[in-house]
């Protein structure tokens, strides 16, 4: 499809008519955080930031989630179904590594004989309007992983921030459909295009972290017991910054809150980490990971072990944010680094 | 007067001679320190067993973290195959041998095993302050040059006086090394801390207490709305060592888990209250919120209140329990009678 134009002065009457038919998120600052909101007003959106704090993830996959509501009368149960599964929303502002994101997390509630049809009916519920990333930060590495700061597959619109103006493209179906409603976009001219296309080598040729996620995988596959999850988790306080702060992490608990006094209750969904204790521990009071030398491991194999068998796909969009904020800067890049010298030095042993 | 940069260069060199020396001689198995971070501002956590690596000891206003937390209770590569613990030289700035001390006295930990290593600190550097101010602006390096921070981004540099740009409440320590106590095995980098001399003033949560109870918990309330309950500021406390927290309790579940505000005051009040006279005044808890959360000011407040009451000091005598674990007939109870 051909490229037209958004000016960002026009953004507000792109707001408009969105915001009639959809709930509209987008990034804003909150106490010194960039996260992603419902907009009242499109200029409190920031734009320009190169990684939001919380990935957007929880616009379909909330930190708390009501999965249903009961009530009993009598003899009788009323069930009632979480009102906001059918919301129409947008992204804007997205980053094509937290909209790959929403393609792992999709594939992981699709998988198997019971589909979690409320993440889907929400996912399919949610157009997302991309930028590409014009500035990765130096703790990214997309390309590492499949990604790329201009990827727009899993977008339904892409843009490309062009200084006073957007290149706009519609990427999926829906996309189309809804670019429709903005007949007024003017094309994009030559110069525009060929500018977008510069933008992209230069991010590409920003990202300087380069790691071996194919050799990786392989070595995790024969590597369960390795002495090095010693070594990678010795500094790990167990925490959940990296799992909370992850675009890809999905795991969750399910709790009931019960009112004793109108017979009724909810039931919640709520996240949870491998990090944490609790984490997979059984009733009988056996946890079969009970140190945090397997609670680190099974972080690092879920997103590249688990996902590549599972779903021929790789669990991380290097958006570097565990990297950023883990306490003890136990760097995702270092440890990746160190499972590949596994290989080197048991090669230079029997050479 | 000598320079930050040069005060680090000098406490540095001498973490690699003491560690030398405690691992060569073998008086220790393990030293523990600070590496270099990976990303600006941050270091890393390390253990060192071999003499060879003790160049990659480091000393900066970025080692945020209180080591204390490595030993209550010592993480599984600090103990020997039958689980005995190994002996352990800690880098101690003034907090982490507070900690330390403050462990022994809830007999958390045997000092018989550690060896300080004390280091006169000279504050931390606030590292979620720095990122609010530079916004979306990334930046790429940072090095200390004499008194200043230099921060370098793609398109700008700029000079931080590094005193003004320490967490408020490194500004207004009055413990910079570990205290001294002929008790303990030490061995130091310049002069152990005088405890008698030790007099905390509480001058860094100054503009907290001078709110009204009304406006504190206004502030509260807003700090504490953006948590997102990632228990990093648990994790990282030395003196958060429960097996169990309270807020995991399942059964039956005593707290509620989710974000809504009351839920997440409940758990930081909660916690807050169970280290009320225990707090050593690290602020670790508000260097490693991902989310900014100045989360010591609550606890600060309750020392306060606890040096005012019962004129106790955590971390200064490992003999001495803390108030909330002792009962005293003269104890102050006006909250529940009124006195005479």
């Amino acid at each position: 499809m051909e490229k037209k134009l958004l000016l960002k002065d026009q953004l507000s009457e792109f707001y408009n008519i969105l915001e009639e038919t959809y709930n509209f998120y987008g990034p804003i600052e909150e106490k010194g955080n960039i996260i992603f909101r419902k907009i009242k007003n499109p200029e409190d959106m920031v734009l320009d930031y190169s990684n939001s704090k919380i990935p957007p993830k929880n616009v379909v996959f909330p930190q708390n989630e009501i999965l249903f509501e009961y009530k009993m009368n009598d003899d009788k149960i009323e069930i009632e179904e979480p009102k906001d599964i059918e919301e129409k929303k947008v992204i804007f502002g997205i980053r094509p590594c937290d909209a790959n994101s929403f393609y792992l997390m999709k594939s992981f509630f699709k998988f198997g004989e019971y589909e979690d049809t409320i993440f889907l009916r929400k996912r399919e519920n949610t157009i997302l309007i991309g930028i590409g990333c014009n500035n990765p930060r130096q703790t990214c590495f997309c390309t590492s992983v499949g990604g790329h700061p201009f990827n727009k597959e899993d977008m339904d619109i892409f843009l490309v921030d062009l200084g006073d103006k957007y290149s706009v493209e519609s990427i999926s179906e829906k996309g189309k459909t809804l670019l429709e409603k903005f007949s007024w976009l003017i094309d994009a001219r030559p110069s525009d295009i060929e500018m977008a296309n510069e933008l992209k080598v230069k991010a590409e040729n920003i990202i300087s972290t380069k790691l071996d996620i194919e050799i990786t995988i392989k070595i995790l596959k024969n590597n369960f017991n390795h002495p090095i999850w010693n070594e990678i988790s010795e500094n790990c306080i167990g925490c959940g910054s990296c799992a909370y702060l992850c675009p890809t992490c999905h795991c969750f608990d399910v709790i009931d809150e019960e009112d004793h006094y109108n017979n009724s209750g909810k039931r919640i969904r709520i996240w949870d980490t491998c990090q944490f204790k609790l984490y997979t521990l059984e009733t009988s009071g056996h946890n079969p990971r009970p140190s945090k030398v397997e609670r680190c491991r099974n972080r690092i194999l879920h997103k590249f072990s688990y996902y590549p068998s599972n779903y021929g796909l790789i669990g991380c969009v290097g958006c570097g944010r565990c990297v950023n904020w883990c306490p003890v800067n136990n760097d995702l890049r270092v440890i990746l680094n160190k499972i590949c010298e596994i290989e080197r030095k048991e090669e230079s042993i029997i050479a | 007067m000598i320079s930050i940069q040069e005060k680090n260069n000098q406490i540095e060199k001498s973490i690699h001679d003491k560690a030398d020396k405690l691992l060569r001689e073998d008086q220790v198995d393990a030293v523990i320190g600070y590496s270099k971070g990976t990303i600006p501002m941050r270091s890393c956590p390390v253990v060192i067993r071999n003499e060879k690596d003790v160049d990659a000891l480091i000393w900066n206003n970025f080692c945020s973290i209180n080591l204390a937390k490595y030993l209550a209770p010592y993480i599984p590569t600090l103990k020997d195959e039958e689980g005995k613990n190994l002996r352990v030289g800690i880098i101690s700035k003034g907090c982490v041998g507070r900690a330390l001390i403050h462990l022994a006295a809830e007999n958390q930990i045997d000092l018989e095993n550690i060896t300080i290593i004390g280091i006169p600190c000279n504050g931390i550097i606030n590292r979620s302050r720095i990122l609010k101010e530079f916004g979306v602006e990334e930046i790429l390096k940072t090095s200390i040059v004499e008194n200043e921070l230099i921060l370098k981004g793609k398109s700008f540099e700029k000079k931080l006086p590094i005193e003004e740009y320490l967490n408020e409440l490194c500004k207004k320590c009055k413990v910079k090394s570990p205290p001294s106590l002929s008790s303990l095995s030490e061995i130091c980098v310049g002069e152990l801390q005088d405890i008698s001399t030790i007099e905390d003033d509480f001058a860094d949560i100054s503009e907290f207490e001078s709110k009204t109870t009304e406006e504190r918990w206004a502030h509260i309330e807003d700090l504490l709305s953006s948590c997102i309950r990632c228990y990093a500021c648990r994790e990282i406390c030395p003196m958060c060592y429960c097996q169990l927290c309270f807020v995991d309790q399942k059964l039956p579940r005593w707290f509620g888990k989710t974000t809504e505000l009351t839920e997440i005051i409940l758990y930081h009040l909660v916690r807050a209250t169970h280290l009320t006279g225990r707090c050593v005044a690290c602020g670790a808890c508000s260097s490693v919120c991902p989310m900014g959360i100045d989360l010591h000011l609550i606890t600060r407040k309750l020392e306060h209140i606890v040096k005012d009451r019962f004129d106790f000091t955590s971390g200064l005598d490992p003999e001495t329990p803390p108030p909330m674990h002792q009962f005293k007939m003269d104890d102050k109870q006006e909250f529940m009678l009124e006195e005479e």
